[in-house]
């Protein structure tokens, strides 16, 4: 068994492009292996900004031999006689082989010709060396480039080789224009700790080798090295370092060599919001913050760095990172200064140059878009006037600090320095909460919104942007969604649903839906119309099945299959399609659901054979008792007329275990109608009978429509 | 080399003006042309025609300069210690890419007095674009412990041209680096000799500068010009006058960026007029490459190796 080693050795590689170079070759390498017929014992994928490396351990020294076998032309073709054609020998020939060697077998197309031939396996050396240029080249990454006068595309520019099987060096190169890299068994080690190349004497020493020379080719093995510096440096400064997953991540493929060194700054700082200098700690310097207490609230006036330099030096080290953070700090102790000089509304008029998108103007257009559909909730929600006027206030200044000197330094400050300001400008606190609460949540898992302030202004935002968007008709199409609109309507239906709001999301998108229009005549509302409440849909669908485990067929039930009346129901009232979904998984767990689905799904399919229509309860004036045949006719008939105040009462109270009670009561009634003595065919060939009978059915599926279309749900 | 870093090491503050002298002598050590700043106003030492038009087409080019810049809207009035609307890049420009450069440019550093060995030195990811001159490429910015004080650029794509073979750009913040060897917290605190510091230099024209730039222009002029600038301009292109258009072409961005920091570009505007700016800038770059062609890409005559780029590219 033998053992190889490639190591690429490159310029600084992006931290991104490391760690999804070793994702891909720990499919890609495995799989040329397997399709080469060769079997490893171990397959270990190394990288470092400045190398990826695979070590594959317990290789065969050549491939086994294989029999293959090649079909040939039907026999009746190449043998005449039982002598062979020339159809036989020019395959004899092509397959190099003598005529004797070939077999006629039977298969389902008649007799054929075949020959087993035996191909002698190839060494493994032969294959790696066809293969390793296919894993170089074989690696995508989001911004290749070119170097010197070449035409390779890599990440960086490839600048050695190393490819040992065992210990002897493997011949591969790569030329790039007017230079050529041969692979040897010399690498470079770490810049500063160990300028001299190291030599590797075996393909199994190589981490051993390269560790010898400063350099950690594992990631896990650097991670787990910065994670505990990390701890014991929080720990040494009596506080609780904060360990960002991305930020590490970033890290461990930023050094080869990591040490953590602790810095500090003045005090004085403090006095600066926390997230403003955590921002300029994580995203400027990737430093890692120290705070207090376990809380992560109240910072410490340190910073750790993972540096990649020499351990000897840290101190060096540290008090540069410290002028460097210093004069990042002062910066942000000037945008704090100069941006809190004037109140926070006059930067209102500067959002005029802030272009929101091309076609739907500036942020500040949109401000006044924002403010015109936070009325529009604060009317539905029959808000109190100081909360719709502090809603109204938010919207207006909820965009302002983007225009501060502090969040076009930091962009992700913002909302975040629109609540700092706004507070210290004198404006209340519902109102600075809400400009920073109407950015959440910001991605997945993070928090909602926990004042009405900001959870309306947050809606308002967002449908904005959605209806502006898919207006222009720039729908997210697959993987792309550039304004992330399918975030934006999940956001507006999780919090409407969080905060129990009754809001009319149907009303809202047919009002801005009309003023959209009347600013782009060309508009096809009607289309928009329908594209929104569809797409508005299809994010409750995904919600209620991935995020509330509802069951896919019971989801159909309240949504409807492409059913106009249960989308309009649904954004109408989404508090009310939440509870009924909720209410038909328990009442499937519970059992209530087997007790009616019998009936109430037979008659729903059945009632679409007539033409009831959907919004009638009433039987008196659709079905005539003077056409009943069977007693089970006129029980049913009964049964109806006392379901009706039943179902009117748990419409209006959306309490929906009273109608299933109710239907749980008439089942057995309705059972007779279908099966036993007293049972009719509903498909009389009287057409009056038949249209009576229909209808019956068609009331009874009515009623349980208050709760769902019964149809699509498929038996528990 | 090794005296320079001894002399620095001696105790003596390294002052601005010989920290551009030893640049200078280490890059023109490495066979750069030393080259002087160009004559107008622009934002970056890039757009300097030495990199800007030289990027482009198969001749090689070494070349090293002291660009001074002007970005109007990064004014602070002086008074944010890091940020100055006038400051000076130091640029080098070497294609083909050769493959040591880092250890060159590491070199650099030791020529300063800044030993690595000393340091966490790290370059990290961090990949260019300027749309409106068509011009894209990647690279790293280079940490110091912490601070940033070079960038690092491989050119992909100049005017919308691909840089076939490739250059690197190697651009230092002088400010930053002087502050770094200085340790000083403010630019104008860094000593520019001796005697004299940077505040004493600029600071005045610095705080004027800004009251141009962000109360005292005229918007109005500025439109006007920005129009002529563009007729020049296109009229210089449309004679194949390749220095002279990419002039116009310069002032047009300059002042756009003069209209920009004033706050009377509106959003519709500003799209529409990076566009102006970026087909002409395009047009540039294809009528520079066309008169190299022309004239049979003299430069290629001190690298013959190069020869065969010029099939590729005809």
């Amino acid at each position: 068994m033998s053992s190889f080693l490639l190591e690429v050795g490159t310029e600084e590689l992006p931290a991104s492009f490391v760690s999804s170079a070793i994702q891909q070759w720990q499919s890609i390498i495995p799989n040329t292996l397997a399709e080469q017929f060769l079997n490893t014992e171990k397959i270990d994928i190394y990288g470092t900004p400045r190398r990826l490396a695979v070590l594959i351990q317990g290789l065969p020294t050549q491939q086994a031999d294989r029999v293959e076998e090649v079909k040939g032309p039907p026999a009746a073709t190449a043998f005449k006689d039982d002598k062979p054609t020339k159809a036989a020998e020019g395959f004899a020939k092509k397959q190099g082989v003598e005529l004797d060697a070939l077999e006629v077998r039977p298969t389902e197309k008649g007799d054929f010709i075949f020959v087993r031939k035996t191909i002698p396996g190839r060494s493994t050396a032969e294959i790696l060396t066809q293969l390793i240029p296919q894993w170089i080249s074989k690696l995508e990454g989001k911004r290749l480039m070119r170097w010197g006068d070449g035409d390779i595309r890599f990440s960086r520019p490839i600048r050695w080789l190393v490819s040992l099987l065992d210990d002897a060096v493997l011949p591969i190169e790569i030329v790039n224009g007017s230079e050529t890299v041969k692979s040897d068994r010399i690498s470079q080690a770490h810049r500063v700790l160990h300028p001299e190349p190291v030599s590797i004497s075996h393909a199994t020493d190589y981490v051993k080798s390269l560790e010898s020379a400063f350099v950690l080719v594992s990631p896990e093995q650097r991670q787990t090295k910065i994670t505990e510096q990390i701890q014991t440096a929080g720990n040494q400064q009596n506080g609780f370092a904060e360990i960002y997953p991305d930020l590490l991540a970033e890290v461990v493929d930023l050094v080869e060599f990591p040490n953590a060194v602790v810095g500090n700054f003045d005090a004085e700082f403090l006095k600066l919001p926390a997230e403003v200098i955590t921002t300029v700690m994580v995203t400027q310097q990737r430093y890692f913050p120290i705070f207090k207490n376990a809380e992560y609230r109240e910072l410490l006036p340190y910073f750790i760095t993972i540096s990649n330099g020499d351990p000897a030096k840290s101190n060096i080290i540290a008090r540069g990172n410290e002028r460097v953070i210093r004069a990042r700090l002062a910066d942000g102790q000037y945008f704090y200064k100069v941006d809190s000089t004037k109140p926070l509304e006059s930067y209102l008029p500067q959002l005029e140059k802030v272009t929101f998108q091309e076609d739907l103007g500036s942020v500040r257009e949109k401000v006044t878009r924002i403010q015109k559909i936070a009325e529009q909730i604060s009317e539905q929600l029959q808000l109190n006037s100081e909360t719709s006027n502090n809603i109204q206030r938010a919207a207006l200044l909820c965009k302002a600090d983007l225009v501060t000197q502090m969040v076009g330094e930091f962009p992700e400050l913002q909302g975040v320095m629109g609540q700092k300001y706004a507070a210290a400008s004198g404006e209340t606190e519902a109102v600075a909460t809400a400009i920073f609460e109407h950015y959440l949540p910001r991605g997945a898992g993070d928090k909602l919104p926990e004042t009405v302030t900001g959870q309306v202004v947050g809606i308002s935002d967002r449908l904005d942007t959605l209806i502006g968007i898919f207006g222009l008709g720039m729908l997210p199409t697959g993987s792309s969604d550039p304004f992330a609109l399918r975030r934006a309507a999940n956001a507006i239906v999780n919090i409407t649903w969080a905060a129990e709001l009754t809001i009319n999301l149907q009303q809202l998108i047919e009002k801005n839906v009309a003023n959209f229009a009347a600013k782009f005549p060309k508009t096809n509302s009607t289309e928009l119309l329908s594209q929104l409440q569809d797409f508005f849909i299809q994010r409750i669908r995904t919600l209620l099945q991935e995020e509330r485990g509802i069951d896919y067929d019971l989801v159909n039930a309240v949504l409807g299959e492409n059913d106009p009346e249960y989308t309009e129901r649904a954004l109408q009232d989404l508090l009310d399609v939440r509870n009924r979904a909720d209410f038909l998984q328990r009442i499937r767990k519970n059992g209530q659901l087997d007790k009616i689905y019998e009936t109430v799904n037979r008659s729903t399919r059945l009632a679409a054979q007539g033409d009831l229509d959907k919004q009638e309860l009433e039987p008196t004036s659709v079905v005539d008792s003077k056409l009943f045949q069977k007693s089970s006719e006129q029980a049913f008939y009964d049964a109806i007329v006392q379901l009706v105040p039943q179902t009117k009462a748990s419409q209006a109270q959306r309490n929906y275990q009273q109608l299933v009670d109710a239907l749980s009561n008439i089942a057995p009634t309705v059972s007779t109608f279908f099966d036993g003595p007293e049972s009719v065919l509903v498909m009389d060939e009287n057409l009056e009978i038949r249209r009576n009978r229909l209808n019956l059915l068609g009331l009874l599926r009515n009623h349980a429509r208050v709760l769902a279309d019964f149809g699509p749900i498929v038996k528990s | 080399m090794r005296e320079t870093v001894e002399v620095l090491n001696q105790g003596k503050v390294v002052n601005f003006q010989s920290i551009i002298a030893t640049l200078n002598q280490f890059w023109s050590d490495r066979n750069c042309l030393i080259a002087q700043p160009y004559d107008i106003e622009k934002g970056a030492g890039t757009k300097n025609p030495h990199t800007f038009l030289r990027a482009l087409g198969p001749e090689p080019w070494s070349i090293a300069y002291v660009e001074p810049c002007r970005r109007p809207g990064d004014g602070r009035y002086g008074e944010n210690p890091n940020r100055f609307q006038y400051y000076y890049q130091y640029q080098v420009l070497i294609k083909p890419s050769p493959d040591n450069i880092q250890d060159i440019y590491l070199d650099s550093l030791r020529a300063l007095g800044i030993r690595p060995e000393e340091h966490d030195v790290r370059f990290v990811e961090d990949n260019w674009e300027d749309a409106a001159v068509g011009a894209w490429g990647t690279g790293w910015e280079v940490w110091l412990d912490g601070m940033e004080i070079t960038q690092f650029t491989y050119f992909q794509q100049c005017g919308g041209i691909d840089c076939r073979p490739v250059s690197i750009e190697i651009t230092y913040g002088l400010e930053r680096l002087t502050m770094y060897l200085q340790q000083k917290s403010a630019i104008t605190e860094i000593q520019w000799t001796d005697d004299v510091t940077y505040g004493d230099v600029h600071l005045q024209g610095e705080i004027e500068q800004c009251t141009y730039n962000f109360e005292a222009s005229n918007p109005e002029l500025l439109f006007t010009l920005f129009g002529l600038y563009e007729q020049e301009a296109e009229q210089l292109i449309a004679r194949g006058l390749v220095l002279p258009s990419l002039d116009y072409v310069l002032k047009c961005s300059h002042s756009f960026n003069l209209l920009d920091a004033r706050g009377v570009i509106s959003v519709t505007e500003r799209t529409r007029y990076i566009g102006r700016i970026r087909s002409m800038a395009r047009q540039v770059a294809q009528l520079y490459v066309q008169q190299r062609e022309k004239l049979g890409f003299p430069l290629l005559r001190s690298q013959p190796s190069l020869q065969s780029h010029l099939e590729l590219v005809s």
